[in-house]
C-alpha cells in the first residue's frame, strides 16, 4: 500500500515542511538581532531541498500516487523545481526587507505557499487541487498584508483576500459541477467520463467559464486582473515579486493540466482562451504605458506576460505546452530579477517612482546592469531569456495556424518595448538632480548581490544556451498526461 | 416495530430521568453534608432523619419564590435559557450503559436508552451544546455581570472541550470502539484508568471545567461577578440552573466511570465471583444473570467520583481567569495530545506483538509526560514575572 | 405514509423556517440561534440518511463550536442590532430573480433527471454498526491521506497567519 515512490513523489514537499518546522521551532530561541539569519536558513534549506530533489526524486515513468491524488511526473517535478528556485531567490530578497526580514513567520509563510504550489503542480484530483490552491493562497494573503502599520499593504492584503475568496468559491463551484456531471474527482477518469458521457457541451462550457474565473485570477488574466496592480504596489516588494512569478506559474501549471486532462475533446476552450489572451496582452500593455510607478508598471507588464503565455496554451499542441513551460521559466527568472533590482533600489531611496531611477547607472553600475538585463529580457530582446521564450510561443501559434494571434502578440511586444526602454532611459541616460550621483551610491547587501547575480546569469543562460532548458520543458510537456 | 420496544424505551428513559432528578436532589444534600464534615461543621440535619428531607424543603421553597424578569431583559431568551441549560444535562445520560446486555422476558435488553455506534461522539456533541444555555442566560439578562459570566463560561468550555475530546479519543483508542457498551466490555480485565492514569486524571480535571465546578467556577465567581450568568434569575428558573449544574456533575461522573473506571462492571477483585455482573445466579427454580448489580456498581463509582468533586471544592481556591486559560491551552492541551499519541503507540505495539503486556508502556510514558507538565506548571508559578503577564 | 416521510416533512418545515428566521431576524443573536436550529435539523436529516457520524459531527462542529464563537463575537462586540447596511439599488429584485432562476433550475433537474438517478438505496446496514465509521476512517487515512495531511498544514498556516496579522509588535 505504501511504497517508497510515494515518498519520493512528495519529497520536495516533505523537505519544505521539515524546513518550516525547523524554522518554527528554532527561530523563537534566537535573539532579535539574529533573526535575519532565518533568511539564510530558509535560503540554504531551499537550495538543499532543490539539490536533494534533483538528485533523488527525479520521476521515472509517470504514475499516480496516494490513491490518485498526485501525479508523479516530469511536468510536476519541473514546476516544483521552478517554485523552489523562486522561493530561494525570494527568501534572499526578504532578508533585508525592513518588516519581513527579521520575522520567522514571514519565511514560514513563504515556505507554506511554496508547498502549496508544489502540490498544485502535481495534483491529479480535484479535492487535492482545491486544497493545494488554498494552501498557496492563504499564506500569500497574509504576506501581502504583512506590514500592519502600512495602509497600502493592509489594503493589498485585504483586496487580495476578497478577490481570492470569491474567485476560489467560483472555482470550487466549477469543481462541484464537474463532480456532479461525472461522479469522479480524478482528472484522468473525469476527462474520459466527459468524453464518453452524453453530449453536455453547453454545461461543460459553463463549467469552463467558472474554472477560468478561478484560474484567471491566479494568473491575473483580463478581465480578472483588477487586483494585480494594487496588490503588487501595496504588498511588500519581495512578496509582490513572488506573487507575480511563482504564483502565476502555479496557476498556469494547473490550467494546463486541468484543461488538457479534463477537456481534451472540447474545442470551445481554446477559442475562449484566445480571446482572453488577446485581451490580456493588449489591455496589460496599454495600461502599462502611462504608469509612473515602477511596481505598478511591472504589475501591468506581468498581466501582459500572462497573455503571451496563454498563446502557448491556446496552441493546444505539444510544442504549445512546452513553450508555455519554457516561457514561465524565463519569465520567473526575468521578473524576479526586475523586482529584485527595484527592491534593492527602493530599499535605499524609499521610492519606486520611475523618475527617481534617474542616474541609477552611475549610482550603482551593477544594479543598472541588472535592470538592463531584466527589462531587455522582459521586452523580448536577444540575448536574454525573454526573447527565446517569446519566439517559441509565437512559433507554437504559427505552427497551429493561429497567425492572427501571433501577429497580435508581436504587435503587443512592440508596444511593450516602448515602456521597458522608457525605464532604461531613466536608468542610463538621465542624471540625478544636482548630477552628483557619486555622493549617493546604492550599496548592495550580500543577499541581494547573490540573488541578483544568480538571476542575471540565469536570464542570460536561458537566452543563449537554451537547448537543455527547452529539452526539459519539452520533456515536462510530453509527460503531462 | 412492535409496541414492546416503545415500552422498553419508555421504562429506560423514565429510569434515567428519575435517577438524575432524585440524584440531583440528594447530591445537594450529599455535598452540603460532606462540605460540612470537611469544614468541621454539622450541616443540614434538621429536616427528617439526618436531613434526608432537606431537598424536599428546598424544592418547596424554590417553587414558591417569586420569579422576577428584568424589565430590559430579552424576555424570550430569558425564558428559554434555563431550559436549554437543563435539557442537555439529562439528554447526555441517554447513551450511558448501566448494565450488561441480558435477556429478560424473552427479549434482549440493552441497558442504555440509546445504544448507538457513535456513543462517544454523542457525548461530545451534547457537551458542546450545553454551553448555549449559559451564554444565552448571560446575554438575555442584560446585565454586565451576567454577560461577563456567560462569555467567560463559553470561552472556558470551548477551551477545555479540546482536552475533553482528546480524553474521549484515549478511551476510544483503548476500547477500539465508539460504542460505550464496547468500551465498558473492554475494561473487563483492567480499567482504563490503570492503563492510562494520566488520561483519566486529565479527563477529570477537564470535566470540572466543563461543569463550571470549583476551582474552575469562573462563570459564577461571586467576588467578581456577583453570581455570574444567573445573577438575574430567581425562583424556579434559578432552580433549573441549579439542577442542571448538579445533573451535569452526575452525568459527567457517569461518563468518567464508564470511560475510565469500568462503568457498570464489577470491581477487579470481584471478577469471576458471584458478584460479577456476568455471573449466573441460581435461586430455587430460577436461573438468571446478575445484571441488576450493574446499576449498583455504577452508583458506587459515581458516588466516589462525586466525592472527589466536592472534596476539591472544599479544599481548593478558585483559579485566576488568565491562569485558567493558559492552563487549559498551554498545559492540558499539549499533555492530552501527548497522552493520545502515547496511547496510540502503545495500542499499536501491543497489536503488532500480540501481547497485551506491551500496553504497560502507556502508563509509564504518559506518567513521564504528566510529570514534565507538572514541572512546567511549577516553574511557571515560581517565576516572579508571571504576575505581570 | 411511512414514519420516515413524516419525519422528513416536519424537519423540512423546521429547516426552511429556521433558515428564513435567520435571514429575517433583526437581532443578530436571534439569527445565530436560528442558524443553530437549522444545523440541528440538518443533522437529523443526516441521521435519516443513515450517516450518524456526519450528523453528530455536524452538531459538534457547527452548532457546538462554530456558532458558539459566532455568538461570542456578536455579544462581545455588542453587535446585536447593527444599523441596516446600505443596499444597492434593485438588489432585492435581483436577488429575487436569481432565486427564481435557481428554483426553476432545481425543478428542471429534478423532473428531467429523476428517472436517471432512480431511488437511492438507504444504507440501513451501516446504521448501527461500526462499519460506517470504519469506512470513513479508511477513506480519510488511505484514499484521502494526503489531502487530510495537507489540510492540517493549511490550518497551521492559517493560524500562524491570523496571529501575525493580529499581534502588534511589542511596544507598538
Amino acid at each position: 500500500m505504501y511504497t517508497p515512490t510515494m515518498l519520493l513523489a512528495i519529497l520536495p514537499e516533505i523537505l519544505l515542511l521539515t524546513l518550516g518546522v525547523i524554522l518554527l521551532v528554532v527561530e523563537p530561541f534566537w535573539k532579535a538581532e539574529n533573526r535575519r539569519n532565518a533568511g539564510w536558513l530558509t535560503f540554504g534549506g531551499l537550495l538543499a531541498a532543490l539539490l536533494i530533489s534533483l538528485l533523488f526524486a527525479r520521476p521515472a515513468d509517470p504514475q499516480t500516487v496516494f490513491g490518485g491524488m498526485l501525479r508523479y511526473d516530469w511536468y510536476g517535478f519541473f514546476f516544483k523545481m521552478m517554485f523552489l528556485f523562486a522561493a530561494a531567490a525570494t527568501s534572499l530578497f526578504m532578508m533585508d526587507h525592513e518588516k519581513l526580514g527579521r520575522r520567522g513567520e514571514s519565511y514560514l509563510l513563504l515556505l507554506a505557499t511554496t508547498l502549496g504550489m508544489c502540490l498544485m503542480a502535481s495534483s491529479a484530483d480535484l479535492v487535492m487541487l482545491y486544497l493545494a490552491i488554498e494552501t498557496t493562497s492563504i499564506p500569500l494573503y497574509v504576506l501581502s498584508g504583512f506590514m500592519l502599520d502600512d495602509k497600502a499593504s493592509t489594503e493589498a492584503g485585504f483586496k487580495y483576500l476578497l478577490y481570492g475568496a470569491v474567485t476560489s468559491a467560483i472555482l470550487l463551484y466549477g469543481f462541484s459541477l464537474l463532480f456532479g456531471f461525472t461522479g469522479t474527482t480524478n482528472l484522468d477518469t473525469l476527462g474520459n467520463a466527459l468524453a464518453a458521457g452524453p453530449n453536455m457541451s453547453g454545461l461543460v462550457f459553463g463549467v469552463i467559464l467558472l474554472l477560468l474565473v478561478g484560474l484567471g485570477f491566479k494568473i491575473s488574466a483580463v478581465p480578472f486582473h483588477f487586483w494585480a496592480p494594487d496588490v503588487y504596489q501595496g504588498a511588500p516588494t519581495p512578496v509582490a515579486g513572488f506573487l507575480s512569478t511563482a504564483s502565476k506559474a502555479a496557476g498556469f501549471a494547473v490550467l494546463l493540466r486541468l484543461f488538457f486532462a479534463a477537456f481534451p475533446g472540447f474545442a470551445s476552450w481554446p477559442s475562449i482562451l484566445a480571446v482572453v489572451a488577446t485581451l490580456t496582452m493588449t489591455i496589460g500593455n496599454l495600461l502599462a504605458l502611462p504608469q509612473t510607478n515602477l511596481k505598478r508598471l511591472l504589475a501591468y507588464s506581468s498581466i501582459a506576460h500572462a497573455g503571451y503565455a496563454l498563446i502557448g496554451v491556446v496552441a493546444f499542441s505539444e510544442l504549445g505546452r512546452a513553450s508555455v513551460v519554457f516561457y514561465l521559466l524565463a519569465y520567473i527568472a526575468t521578473n524576479l530579477l526586475a523586482f529584485g533590482a527595484v527592491m534593492a533600489f527602493s530599499r535605499i531611496t524609499g521610492s519606486d517612482d520611475i523618475k527617481d531611477f534617474s542616474g541609477l547607472s552611475r549610482r550603482s553600475p551593477w544594479l543598472g546592469l541588472a535592470m538592463l538585463a531584466a527589462f531587455l529580457s522582459l521586452a523580448g530582446m536577444p540575448p536574454f531569456g525573454g526573447f527565446v521564450a517569446k519566439v517559441i510561443v509565437f512559433a507554437a501559434a504559427v505552427d497551429k495556424g493561429l497567425y492572427v494571434l501571433a501577429i497580435i502578440g508581436i504587435l503587443n511586444s512592440i508596444i511593450a518595448v516602448y515602456y521597458y526602454l522608457n525605464v532604461l532611459k531613466f536608468v542610463y541616460l538621465y542624471r540625478m538632480d544636482g548630477e552628483n550621483e557619486e555622493a549617493h551610491p546604492i550599496p548592495l547587501t550580500r543577499p541581494y548581490a547573490i540573488a541578483l547575480v544568480v538571476l542575471a546569469v540565469g536570464v542570460v543562460l536561458l537566452g543563449t544556451l537554451f537547448g537543455p532548458w527547452f529539452d526539459w520543458s519539452n520533456l515536462a510537456a510530453l509527460n503531462l498526461f | 416495530m412492535d409496541w414492546t420496544i416503545w415500552v422498553e424505551w419508555l421504562i429506560k428513559s423514565l429510569f434515567v430521568v428519575f435517577a438524575l432528578l432524585t440524584g440531583f436532589a440528594y447530591l445537594t444534600l450529599y455535598e452540603r453534608r460532606a462540605l460540612a464534615k470537611i469544614q468541621v461543621r454539622i450541616g443540614p440535619n434538621r429536616a427528617g432523619w439526618q436531613g434526608l428531607l432537606q431537598p424536599v424543603a428546598d424544592a418547596v421553597k424554590l417553587i414558591f419564590k417569586e420569579e422576577l424578569t428584568p424589565a430590559k431583559a430579552d424576555k424570550l431568551v430569558f425564558f428559554w435559557a434555563p431550559i436549554i441549560t437543563m435539557v442537555p444535562s439529562i439528554v447526555i445520560a441517554a447513551v450511558i450503559p448501566f448494565g450488561p446486555t441480558t435477556t429478560l422476558f424473552g427479549r434482549t435488553i440493552v441497558f442504555s436508552v440509546a445504544n448507538i455506534n457513535v456513543g462517544v461522539l454523542f457525548l461530545m456533541a451534547v457537551a458542546s451544546i450545553a454551553v448555549y444555555g449559559i451564554v444565552l442566560a448571560g446575554w438575555s439578562s442584560n446585565n454586565k455581570y451576567a454577560m461577563l459570566g456567560g462569555l467567560r463560561s463559553s470561552a472556558q468550555m470551548i477551551s477545555y472541550e479540546l482536552s475533553l475530546g482528546l480524553g474521549f479519543v484515549t478511551a476510544i483508542l483503548l476500547g477500539n470502539s465508539m460504542n460505550l457498551h464496547d468500551i465498558v466490555d473492554a475494561q473487563r480485565n483492567v480499567w482504563f484508568a490503570v492503563v492510562q492514569p494520566v488520561g483519566a486524571l486529565i479527563f477529570m480535571i477537564v470535566t470540572l471545567a466543563e461543569v463550571n465546578r470549583a476551582p474552575f467556577d469562573m462563570p459564577e465567581a461571586e467576588q467578581e461577578l456577583t453570581a455570574g450568568y444567573h445573577s438575574e434569575y430567581s425562583g424556579m428558573k434559578f432552580a433549573l440552573f441549579f439542577m442542571a449544574e448538579y445533573q451535569k456533575m452526575i452525568a459527567i461522573s457517569m461518563i468518567a466511570a464508564t470511560l475510565f473506571f469500568g462503568g457498570y462492571r464489577e470491581f477487579w477483585f470481584l471478577k469471576d465471583t458471584f458478584l460479577s455482573v456476568d455471573a449466573i445466579w441460581n435461586i430455587g427454580p430460577w436461573q438468571f444473570q446478575a445484571w441488576f448489580l450493574g446499576p449498583i456498581y455504577m452508583l458506587l463509582k459515581v458516588v466516589v467520583l462525586l466525592f472527589f468533586m466536592i472534596w476539591i471544592r472544599a479544599t481548593w481556591p478558585r483559579i485566576r481567569y488568565d491562569r485558567l486559560m493558559s492552563f487549559g491551552w498551554k498545559v492540558l492541551l499539549p499533555l492530552s495530545l501527548a497522552v493520545v499519541f502515547i496511547s496510540a503507540v502503545g495500542v499499536l505495539v501491543a497489536q503488532q506483538f500480540d501481547n497485551n503486556w506491551y500496553l504497560a508502556i502507556i502508563p509509564i510514558f504518559s506518567s513521564v509526560a504528566g510529570l514534565v507538565a507538572v514541572g512546567f506548571v511549577d516553574q511557571a508559578l515560581r517565576r516572579k514575572s508571571y504576575a505581570s503577564h | 405514509m411511512s414514519i420516515d416521510l413524516i419525519l422528513f416533512l416536519i424537519l423540512a418545515v423546521v429547516a426552511v423556517a429556521t433558515a428564513l428566521g435567520m435571514l429575517l431576524s433583526k437581532n443578530a443573536v436571534y439569527s445565530a440561534l436560528f442558524l443553530v436550529l437549522n444545523f440541528a435539523a440538518i443533522a437529523v436529516f443526516y441521521l435519516l440518511l443513515g450517516a450518524p457520524f456526519i450528523a453528530i459531527s455536524q452538531v459538534t462542529v457547527y452548532a457546538g463550536a462554530i456558532m458558539v464563537l459566532f455568538l461570542f463575537v456578536i455579544m462581545l462586540l455588542g453587535a446585536e442590532t447593527l444599523a441596516p447596511s446600505k443596499v444597492l439599488r434593485g438588489q432585492g429584485w435581483a436577488a429575487f430573480g436569481l432565486a427564481v432562476v435557481l428554483v426553476a433550475e432545481t425543478v428542471y433537474l429534478l423532473v428531467s433527471r429523476h428517472a436517471a438517478v432512480g431511488v437511492i438505496a438507504r444504507p440501513d446496514a451501516f446504521l448501527n454498526t461500526m462499519d460506517s465509521l470504519r469506512e470513513i476512517g479508511k477513506a480519510l487515512f488511505i484514499q484521502y491521506l494526503l489531502p487530510f495531511e495537507v489540510t492540517s498544514i493549511l490550518l497551521l498556516v492559517a493560524m500562524v497567519g491570523a496571529i501575525v496579522l493580529t499581534r502588534r509588535e511589542k511596544g507598538g
